[in-house]
């Protein structure tokens, strides 16, 4: 059954006379647990469908179901709630608040969501799950860049999404580190069966996933499903 | 929480923005402390002369003499329900010039009756008022007894003898009976006596050569008149009219001319007074306004996260304001607290030379500075809020 499922989705840019088609009528289901990696070279519009999907932004045309729930004609008010409930976000470059320790970081999602005490316990779980208990108080500053992606995946589950969105988490870490990363984030796909959509560049890593989706100028040249991804 | 950690991690940005607010804030006690001191003083004077009218003697006679028969006179006019006879006499006769904002001390012998008709009553912090038959007896006012360090028991010589007094200076001696609590207006630089001791002053104060020829106890400076109780401005001014055309060789000022020359003061003087402070809190907004437009450049990225893990405009928009709000609201606490301190050691240590206040902290005041601080902090926090609530997330997360 179809988590997320893209019909014709498209995003248009106009620069000056000129239209940049980023994402050309993407038509594509993604199931409820998968594990994707979207890949393809700078301008395939692999971004653009990675901010599409975390509704920051809004489509040309087409539409975009989450969930069962058709989001392209929500408000920006709902789109935030969603995002808040639905979506979790990890980045290259972390995005960690470098005033708040890791359990004030993981929590973040929570401000907007207040799930109460059972947020903080969840925040303390995941804490735990992605091995930095013991530095639950330490600052961004304090901490390697694979422990602080360790940390923005964690916020990225806190509010107990369905989906996550993943754009080059490894791009600024060495590679056994990345690997450490990948190896998280399947064994989170595999306990939680949370939908995990990967923008790489890295094919190393896209081929852990379950399935790749090749982009080419805003197009889907290639989607293909691994029978069974390389286990943990 | 996150607040603190906002402002704590810009410092030296934080602490020069908050200082801005706090020195505005704390020119806006100060002077507004100035201005409420000399609004209570109005205040005062309204009431103490805008519930009579007083009578004089007309325009262009030299001595400020009548003849105490106007009062029986002035009594027959319709509306009038009271008049006394008043004498007034400098408490310190050529003393040096003292910049103060209260009224001189002043020796004044009224009739203890002229209080129950008197818009402004008197209370006593200790002892009595002086009464109409025992002589030699004398009230001070609060700023009075103050100044001369008296308490009831004590006595004091008036008026006070200059440095540089005559041979044939004449003073007497007076039994302080009462302690007036404080009006902060005229009577707290009065020392009230009697009418007998009052013409004793006036007599005193007469050339030698006219002394025994004229008879004190049938001349007055002034009367005060009185209405019914309630009567009022408009009709305490028609009394003051018909007194005019209907008993000559008076003059009545209309009570509401006193006021209005009163409040028209009070005006000015608060208008110059919070100008300043307001000129000085604007400068402090502009301080926040610059502050928070730099801490939104600053926290793209983290506005753009906030975003994305469900942050709405409003929640943005509400996180700068209250930021913003705390700064004004912080710079508002130091500088009205630094405002009353100063006003505090002022007043307490270093008082004015005939021992009248300078500054006064009200309620109101006290809402003003600090409300309008924190006013100020939310309002110079809009459009840098707004500028962070309406920024695209994706823009603002791949900000460097």
């Amino acid at each position: 059954m179809a988590g997320v499922r893209l019909l014709n989705l498209t995003k248009h840019y106009k620069r000056g006379s000129e239209v940049i088609k980023a994402l050309d009528g993407v038509t594509l289901d993604i199931d409820r647990g998968e594990f994707v990696a979207v890949i393809g070279r700078s301008g395939s519009g692999k971004t653009t469908m990675l901010d599409l999907l975390g509704l920051l932004l809004k489509p040309t045309a087409g539409n975009l179901v989450i969930d069962d729930v058709e989001t392209t004609t929500l408000s920006d008010r709902e789109r935030a709630h969603m995002r808040g409930r639905k979506v979790g976000f990890v980045f290259q470059e972390y995005n960690l608040l470098s005033g708040l320790n890791v359990y004030e970081n993981v929590m973040l999602p929570q401000r907007y969501v207040k799930d109460g005490a059972e947020g903080k316990q969840r925040a303390l779980e995941l804490i735990d799950r992605v091995g930095l208990s013991d530095r639950i108080k330490h600052k961004p500053s304090e901490l390697s860049g694979g422990q602080m992606q360790r940390v923005a995946i964690a916020r990225s589950m806190v509010n107990k999404p369905s989906l996550i969105l993943l754009d080059e988490p490894t791009g600024a870490v060495d590679t056994e580190t990345a690997q450490q990363l990948v190896d998280l984030l399947k064994r989170l796909n595999r306990e939680d069966q949370v939908t995990i959509v990967l923008v790489t560049h890295d094919l190393d890593i896209a081929s852990q996933a379950s399935r790749h989706i090749r982009l080419k100028d805003g197009r889907v040249l290639s989607d293909e499903r691994v029978a069974e991804a390389v286990p943990v | 929480m996150e607040i603190f950690r906002n402002i704590w991690r810009r410092k030296l940005r934080s602490t020069l923005t908050i200082s801005g607010i706090v020195i505005g804030v704390f020119a806006l006690t100060t002077f507004g402390a100035f201005a409420e001191n000399f609004n209570a003083l109005i205040d005062g004077g309204v009431q103490y002369f805008g519930g009579s009218v007083q009578v004089g003697p007309p325009d262009g006679q030299a001595a400020n003499l009548l003849p105490m028969s106007k009062i029986d006179e002035i009594k027959s006019v319709e509306g009038v329900e009271a008049a006394f006879a008043g004498y007034q006499f400098q408490a310190k006769p050529g003393g040096a010039f003292v910049v103060s904002f209260g009224v001189p001390d002043t020796i004044v012998a009224a009739d203890p009756g002229e209080d129950a008709y008197s818009a402004l009553k008197l209370t006593y912090a200790s002892g009595r008022a002086v009464s109409t038959t025992s002589r030699g007896d004398v009230a001070l006012g609060y700023t009075i007894a103050k100044e001369f360090k008296k308490k009831v028991g004590d006595t004091i010589d008036l008026p006070v003898r200059p440095a540089d007094a005559k041979p044939d200076f004449i003073n007497h001696t007076f039994n302080v009976v009462g302690l007036i609590s404080e009006t902060k207006t005229a009577p707290d630089s009065f020392a009230y006596i009697n009418l007998a001791d009052g013409q004793m002053l006036l007599r005193d104060s007469l050339p030698a050569q006219l002394r025994d020829s004229i008879d004190v106890t049938q001349i007055t400076e002034g009367i005060s008149v009185y209405g019914k109780h309630g009567t009022s401005l408009s009709e305490l001014d028609k009394i003051a009219d018909r007194i005019n055309s209907e008993v000559p060789g008076v003059k009545a000022l209309r009570p509401s001319d006193l006021v209005n020359a009163f409040r028209a003061g009070g005006q000015i003087f608060t208008g110059a007074a919070v100008a300043a402070a307001l000129l000085a809190l604007v400068v402090g907004g502009l301080s926040i306004i610059n502050t928070m437009f730099m801490a939104v450049s600053d926290r793209v990225r983290e506005i753009g996260l906030k975003k994305a893990v469900g942050a709405t405009t409003t929640n943005i928009l509400r996180e700068f304001l209250v930021e913003a709000t705390f700064m004004g609201l912080l710079g508002g606490l130091i500088g009205y607290g630094l405002g009353v301190l100063l006003v505090v050691v002022r007043n307490v240590f270093f008082p004015a030379a005939d021992g009248s206040s300078l500054f006064l902290i009200t309620p109101m005041l006290t809402g003003i500075a600090i409300g309008f601080a924190a006013v100020l902090g939310a309002l110079a926090g809009v459009f840098p809020a707004l500028r962070a609530a309406r920024l695209d997330p994706v823009i603002a997360l791949r900000n460097d």
